[in-house]
């Protein structure tokens, strides 16, 4: 597939208010959810594997560990660009 | 004369400052997107959450429905936005290629829904792992590397996600799922065809392989696994 065909659709700049709006709203889903889930497998693990001492919960984790990381490698930028976006709009309507 | 050209040229000066800055912005949201979807990808490994609920009757009918209703709802709008009911501007994040076709989101979706569904725990959740966390990757090392890193760094990360997956299995079984999972997450990922989306093949096309593996495992000597190399344990919640 080639280059064109790979760039992301343009929106009207009358509109960008309105994505970064429905981009906010997903924003706390977006971030919060992967981590609670990430955070749950390991507690699960604590609970039911590591002081029970049941190996069979390992991969639980192993699992929430994977979520956890790949998250908030990901999350990072995503915010910091979220933030740039909301700086460069605020630019414009002065 | 000389005064109209004066005004003319400053006119189009003006207008030149616009465009400039017109395009500065549309570039600032294109990084935007871009790291949208990677959030966006990264957040379906939260769908694993699935395995999780208890095994109560109405958790199990919702877990039966809520998932597929989800999708068709999904492709209704999709459809909608392909006749141009409703505007892509709507739409936040989707690429030239996906304007006249169903958005990569529902692929995603809808391979996700026949993992869940259909397959056993130790194929579905490395599967889904390799959409979710190794296709952002492949694609953030493809933005800054030649294509054969893309090929090696995706085939290590992907296997990475088999062998946890498997990790309960027989040592050569867990090489051979791994291998061939990554294998076939590779593939899926890095041939695009504009009919069928890299986000649906990177999922399915492991699946699917693994899946004949698994069927094959009486056959080869490792006998039925049943539930046994299941890694992640339906709750006991209080309700």
């Amino acid at each position: 597939m080639n280059k064109e065909k790979m760039s992301y659709m343009k929106t009207e700049i009358k509109n960008y208010d309105k994505i970064v709006r429905a981009e906010l709203l997903f924003t706390p889903l977006l971030i919060a959810l992967p981590l609670i889930i990430g955070i749950f497998l390991i507690y699960d693990w604590y609970v039911r594997g590591f002081s029970e001492n049941n190996a069979a919960f390992t991969g639980q984790l192993m699992l929430g560990v994977i979520i956890l990381i790949g998250n908030i490698v990901f999350d990072i930028p995503f915010i910091k660009s979220l933030v740039k976006s909301i700086i460069v709009l605020s630019k414009s309507k002065k | 004369m000389i005064e109209v050209v004066k005004k003319l040229e400053e006119f189009e000066g003006e207008v030149v400052k616009k465009f400039q800055d017109t395009r500065r912005r549309i570039n600032s949201i294109d990084i935007d997107v871009h790291w949208y979807r990677r959030a966006f990808h990264a957040f379906g490994a939260s769908l694993l959450f699935y395995y999780m609920l208890p095994n109560l009757d109405w958790i199990n009918l919702l877990k039966f429905w809520v998932p597929p209703a989800i999708v068709v709802t999904a492709v209704v709008i999709e459809i909608l936005r392909i006749k141009g009911k409703v505007s892509s501007d709507h739409f936040f994040g989707l690429r030239m290629y996906e304007k006249d076709r169903i958005g990569s989101y529902v692929f995603f979706a809808v391979a996700i829904i026949v993992l869940l569904r259909f397959f056993p725990q130790p194929i579905a959740i490395p599967c889904i792992l390799c959409a979710c966390l190794s296709d952002p990757i492949m694609g953030e090392v493809r933005h800054r590397f030649r294509m054969k890193y893309v090929y090696i760094f995706g085939f290590l990360v992907c296997m990475l996600f088999f062998s946890v997956a498997w990790y309960k299995a027989d040592v050569r079984l867990l090489l051979l799922a791994s291998f061939v999972g990554a294998f076939g997450a590779v593939i899926g990922e890095t041939k695009k065809f504009w009919w069928l989306d890299d986000d649906f093949m990177i999922q399915m096309l492991p699946a699917i392989l693994l899946g004949i593996i698994w069927i094959a495992l009486p056959y080869i000597g490792f006998g039925d696994p049943g539930n046994s190399l299941d890694i992640i344990y339906p709750g006991i919640w209080p309700w």
